[in-house]
């Protein structure tokens, strides 16, 4: 049982943890606030990276 | 995990959007309009697997993030020049179609209280979210929402296929037709897509008109809160009067406002500009296709004639006079 919950934790990414965490803080917002969130990250993303969106 | 059960249904949407723009671009209707046609199709003919339901049930934040986008191509000179008359027709028309759906349910049809309450919010304000959020306040029962849910839906449905064609027959301007669609459709959705299916002017007009009558929800449903605990009915109105505002403000509406003014301040490059246009006419598609899974025939045909008449009757009322006052107006 040990040695499972050993090599499971083993098997795990470096950042898995940093994401669940991430994950959890997203899934906790209202969903309006998750709206502003994803437009924020795209206006980041253009304004910021020179990120082209074609239509 | 979340990848798992999300990823397959958000990936339906964006094929759905491609798809929606393929068949617009070889001569078919609106893409918009398009993007709703598929969604319709897929809930209503092959039906949406549970494997792909979580993914798709996204299409709401997708929309949410698309009104904060559109945002950033507003002119706040335009909207400052006409906001006053335009919150005016806003506030009236809500006003009256609030009044009108109460009056006609419990007095004509005799209709349960709540189930007035329900619809009437359902009507003037912001469609389901509206019944949704009246219906916590005022404690109404799981039938009652249903049943008021299903009447907007059902005008939903209506309203995406009847508003572009009278705005085509009457030759409507983007301006006109958008603030129409915005002040008397329900849902936020709905109004989007037939705003922009007319022209970009009218999208962006549509949108701003239904955001300032989505604001109006924290009020209205604050009214039915103290009502119903000053009748005895409810256990509502608590005194946290600023904190149901608050909680019931849609706050993507703040994000939209910040785009707003950074993009009249110049933020942004016409390149940038166009980009996050592009991206907002993307994520407005993956919400449209998600949003026609919504519009079941089989909820649809559960509705009562009573809500159907007393909604339609609103909504004549509503559109009629709005359209006749906006006429006068621009």
């Amino acid at each position: 049982m040990a040695q499972g919950q050993k090599a499971e934790r083993m098997s795990r990414a470096p950042w898995e943890p940093y994401a669940a965490r991430l994950w959890d803080r997203w899934t906790a917002l209202e969903r309006d606030w998750r709206s502003v969130a994803v437009g924020a990250m795209v206006v980041g993303s253009v304004a910021l990276l020179d990120l082209q969106v074609p239509w | 995990m979340a990848v798992r059960r999300l990823g397959p249904g958000i990936v339906v949407l964006c094929l759905g959007a491609v798809l929606a723009r393929g068949i617009a671009d070889v001569g078919g209707p609106n893409h918009l309009l398009v993007a709703i046609a598929l969604g319709f199709a897929l809930g209503n003919v092959v039906g949406v697997p549970d494997r792909l339901a979580p993914g798709i049930a996204t299409h709401k934040l997708w929309l949410g993030a698309g009104i904060v986008l559109l945002g950033a191509s507003l002119s706040l000179e335009a909207v400052l020049e006409v906001g006053g008359p335009v919150l005016a027709v806003v506030v009236g028309v809500t006003g009256l179609t609030l009044v009108l759906v109460e009056v006609l349910a419990r007095n004509v049809f005799g209709l349960a209280d709540r189930l007035s309450s329900l619809l009437a919010a359902g009507a003037s304000i912001c469609g389901v979210s509206a019944v949704v959020a009246v219906a916590g306040v005022l404690e109404a029962k799981e039938g009652q929402i249903a049943y008021a849910a299903a009447t907007v839906l059902l005008f939903d449905a209506i309203t995406i296929v009847v508003y572009p064609i009278v705005g085509e027959l009457l030759g409507l301007s983007g301006i006109v037709f958008g603030i129409w669609a915005g002040v008397s459709m329900f849902s936020t959705g709905p109004v989007v897509a037939v705003g922009f299916a007319h022209s970009e002017v009218a999208g962006q007009w549509a949108t701003m008109t239904k955001l300032t009558r989505n604001a109006l929800i924290g009020v209205v449903v604050l009214a039915y809160a103290s009502y119903y605990a000053r009748s005895g009915s409810a256990g509502a109105g608590d005194g946290r009067s600023l904190g149901l505002l608050w909680a019931e403000f849609p706050k993507f509406v703040l994000g939209f406002l910040a785009l707003a003014v950074l993009s009249s301040l110049g933020a942004f490059s016409p390149d940038q500009q166009a980009s996050i246009e592009n991206a907002y006419g993307w994520l407005f598609l993956l919400a449209f296709v998600g949003l026609g899974t919504e519009i079941r025939l089989a909820t649809l045909r559960a509705t009562g004639s009573a809500p159907v008449v007393v909604v339609l009757v609103a909504l004549l009322v509503a559109s009629v006079v709005s359209l006749g006052v906006l006429t006068v107006l621009f």
